[in-house]
């Protein structure tokens, strides 16, 4: 048990010399290098009378990268739940290795168990046994800085016992200083220097996810978890994670499972040791090469294939920059003199509270905003890098937050003055990217509530019983799309995140598209060449 | 002069009360409505104390924040699993209880702290001890409104170290996100166990300057009137912050006594008060949620 006393050592050492702490544990690693880290033998888990998984049986090697892909549905957040603490198996056991002490947990657990405190099968026993993980959603702490987000993950800080911070305030301040310049170090690495005092629902949603990673190897994780680490992320922060993800993975041997959907596959690809797949509650673990052979349709091509082939054959498209790396990409069929305008954007100009999100200003110091058109017959893409506004303009077209300046015509007529409903009455439709179920209504009543027939949904057919927030993401997000009617112009934010791109679900995407004499899909730019 | 001494030491009492509060609320984003219920603990368990036992003021203070201490377990276990609206039906019931235990638990026939008369229930205990610490007596309005703002001011400086060390960022962040702060492996329910034990016990700490400067301790100091208007000042002076529920029991002392000018009669003044609180509560929710001062904004 050498690597228990040196993951300790390492530990106390990181506080004060995080250079020294980092040699020592590229020793202790080679020591374990051989070692597997977890063991899930024979899981089972069900929700009532549905299985989710059934027999998986998963084993971890110290610095290993696993992808974990699946349909929506398939049970991949319900089986790094099980991994991380966050849900108990039905049967089956688990082994962990990772800190170096052995822990072992058998399902279901016997009664008596649960009677001792200190014997509970909880995310933070899991995570004292070095497993760390972040989420889809990231959960940063909001109303905290990035500094105090990783700086609060360090393990046994003396400081957070308060009778220590009484009784002994001047050994409690020096360790809370040595952890403060460490985690600042840290945010250096990770490519935030000077940002120490941003709050975190200030920064963007790839600088977020970058501080989750750093705060849970921050938290001592020698495995870490990552629930969709690229989804919604651009091209440029996609690629500072990916370097971030091999820097843990190959220079510091953390061991990596990687959840992810189709359009960020083949990125996961380049960095996976093995994959597993979860397909009819079973796993079956691949190899990354014969996975990338089996990758067909819009997870292999990317999105523009598809929206070429959605637009039409003759469809020529015309790019339009919108400023500070947003730009307009329309599909059209004909030519532009025979249609219609059907939303007219000019010079808008939108505020949050006092931040201005929308526009920039000029050299006389006025405020310049966007002015774009969308015609009858158009498939527009609207790509743009995170923090730009997407949100913030949805919302400002759909009249959830007010415009500053400039007009806004619907039809050619303005539509800046009308309440939500008022717009939704005269033809736009949006499906927003978070935020667009109701969680306690069974997908049936969802359906009904909005009024859609059985023949539009007949894919979501085998989940109409079940209550929509016992879904996975990516069946939410199909819930989702088939709640909006067939408006004049529909408007998609991050409409592929969290869904599989299986070829039912962009059969069904091709169809809610085809409803709407046109279509705006907000997406965050995702290469330079596409 | 005087009038003036008695409003600073209230507003001391209230202030201590208002920060201790604003521990679980503004820090652990949990909202109880059983503060009242540590204060008369507190107050209670220093007239036993000192009246039955012959106990100073020191050890009896002392008794009186270990006992609250203890019983804030009564709240901080439940914690573990409830939030929202299930932990403030939790805080009313236990509020309920030691209302009713104060209220109930005697029998006039029998002297006070036996087993069949507890506190002399609605009569109150009368003639609590002043303070009296190594000799010297707080007896008049001015020691007593130093002794009161000296422990607000120990009340602050304790919580203030609390608030700006490990142990309240880690507050700050189970309150922003429980899961996420289990998932970096730290020990939540020993963190609430504590933040509830020295919040009750510093509101034990007021409910003990409370009845030894009056010299007299009824079970309405445990009503649920008591534990709103606690609740009130933290949230009308806004949370998360050290100035919010100062501010907040300030205004709230005073507003009464303003109210005091206005030559309304005796049982309309009363009403008019509660009005007001309504009013203002109402207020706040729609136009300044986070409260006068506050930084976080209480969901």
């Amino acid at each position: 048990m050498n690597t228990a006393l040196d993951d300790a050592k390492i530990a106390k050492m990181s506080a004060t010399d995080p250079l020294a702490a980092l040699s020592c544990r590229e020793e202790g690693i080679q020591i374990a290098t051989q070692h597997s880290v977890l063991q899930g033998r024979n899981l089972q888990k069900s929700f009532g009378n549905h299985c989710v998984l059934d027999d998986v049986t998963v084993d971890l090697r110290q610095g290993e990268v696993v992808l974990l892909r699946g349909e929506n549905g398939s049970g991949k957040t319900t089986l790094l739940n099980i991994l991380t603490g966050n849900i108990e198996p039905d049967q089956g056991t688990i082994r962990v290795i990772a800190s170096g002490t052995e822990e072992y947990f058998r399902f279901p657990r016997p009664w008596w168990q649960d009677l001792n405190a200190f014997d509970h099968f909880t995310p933070e026993r899991v995570a004292s046994e070095a497993i760390g993980r972040t989420w889809q959603d990231v959960r940063l702490f909001q109303t905290q800085t990035l500094l105090d987000n990783l700086a609060v993950a360090t393990p046994d800080q003396p400081g957070e016992n308060p009778l220590a911070v009484l009784l002994s305030n001047s050994r409690t301040r020096a360790a809370e200083r040595n952890n403060r310049g460490t985690a600042s170090a840290v945010l250096s690495q990770l490519g935030l220097a000077g940002r120490e005092d941003s709050s975190a629902d200030r920064i963007s949603l790839g600088q977020t996810k970058r501080v989750a990673i750093g705060r849970a190897i921050r938290a001592g994780a020698r495995i870490l978890f990552l629930d969709e680490p690229l989804a919604g992320v651009d091209g440029k922060g996609i690629l500072t994670i990916m370097e971030l993800l091999t820097s843990l993975a190959r220079d510091e041997q953390v061991t990596l499972v990687i959840v992810e959907h189709a359009l960020n596959i083949p990125r996961v690809l380049d960095l996976a040791d093995t994959v597993w797949t979860l397909s009819n509650s079973h796993l079956i673990v691949e190899q990354p090469s014969e996975v990338r052979n089996q990758l067909r349709g819009l997870a292999a091509d990317g999105l523009m294939p598809w929206l070429k082939s959605m637009a039409g054959p003759n469809a020529n498209y015309e790019e339009q920059d919108l400023g500070n790396g947003a730009r307009l990409t329309r599909f059209h069929a004909q030519s532009i003199k025979n249609q219609k305008a059907l939303l007219e954007l000019r010079d808008v100009v939108v505020r949050r509270g006092n931040r201005l999100v929308i526009g920039c200003p000029d050299f006389a110091g006025d405020i310049k905003g966007i002015s774009f058109k969308i015609y009858e017959g158009d498939l527009a893409v609207f790509h743009a890098p995170n923090g730009w506004g997407k949100t913030t303009l949805l919302e400002a077209l759909l009249g959830i937050i007010p415009m500053e300046q400039g007009e806004l015509l619907f039809d050619n007529m303005p539509i800046k003055h009308l309440s939500v409903w008022e717009r939704v009455r005269r033809g736009i439709a949006i499906l927003q990217a978070r935020d667009n179920f109701f969680r306690n209504l069974t997908v049936k009543e969802t359906l009904r509530l909005c009024n859609q027939t059985s023949s539009d949904t007949s894919w979501l057919s085998n989940l109409f019983d079940r209550q929509v927030a016992s879904l996975s993401g990516g069946e939410r997000q199909r819930v989702a799309m088939s709640l909006l009617k067939p408006a004049r112009l529909g408007i998609y934010d991050e409409p592929f995140s969290a869904l599989d791109l299986s070829r039912e679900t962009t059969e069904a995407l091709d169809c809610y598209v085809r409803r709407h004499e046109a279509t705006i899909i907000f997406l965050p730019i995702l290469d330079e060449n596409e | 002069m005087t009038y003036v001494l008695h409003l600073a030491i209230y507003i001391a009492i209230y202030s201590i009360l208002a920060l201790s509060l604003n521990l679980i609320v503004g820090y652990c984003g949990l909202l109880t409505m059983a503060h009242a219920s540590y204060f008369a603990i507190g107050g209670y368990t220093y007239a036993l104390l000192t009246l039955t036992l012959g106990w100073g003021f020191l050890p009896s203070t002392a008794g009186a924040m270990l006992v609250a201490a203890i019983l804030s377990l009564a709240l901080s276990l439940p914690a573990w699993r409830f939030r929202g609206d299930s932990f403030v039906l939790i805080s009313l019931a236990i509020q309920a209880l030691v209302f009713s235990i104060l209220s109930n638990w005697y029998d006039a026939k029998f002297p006070i702290a036996t087993w069949r008369n507890l506190a002399n229930g609605p009569s109150g205990i009368p003639n609590i001890p002043k303070p009296d610490i190594i000799g010297i007596r707080f007896d008049t309005v001015s020691s007593m409104a130093i002794l009161s703002l000296a422990l607000l001011a120990i009340c602050g400086v304790t919580l203030g170290l609390l608030k700006i060390s490990p142990f309240g960022r880690l507050l700050k962040c189970m309150r922003d996100d429980e899961l996420a702060t289990r998932g970096l492996g730290k020990n939540v329910r020993l963190t609430k166990v504590y933040a509830f034990g020295i919040s009750c016990s510093i509101a034990a700490l007021a409910g003990v300057i409370y009845s030894s400067y009056t010299s007299y301790i009824d079970p309405s100091s445990a009503s649920l009137d008591h534990s709103i208007l606690m609740v009130s000042m933290v949230l009308i002076g806004g949370v998360g912050n050290f100035r919010g529920p100062i501010v907040g029991a300030i205004v709230l002392v005073l507003m009464p006594e303003i109210l005091r000018f206005g030559n309304l009669p005796y049982a309309t003044a009363a009403n008019v008060r509660l009005l007001v609180y309504g009013v203002l509560i109402a207020l706040m929710v729609h136009l300044r949620p986070q409260g006068l001062m506050g930084e976080y904004r209480f969901r």
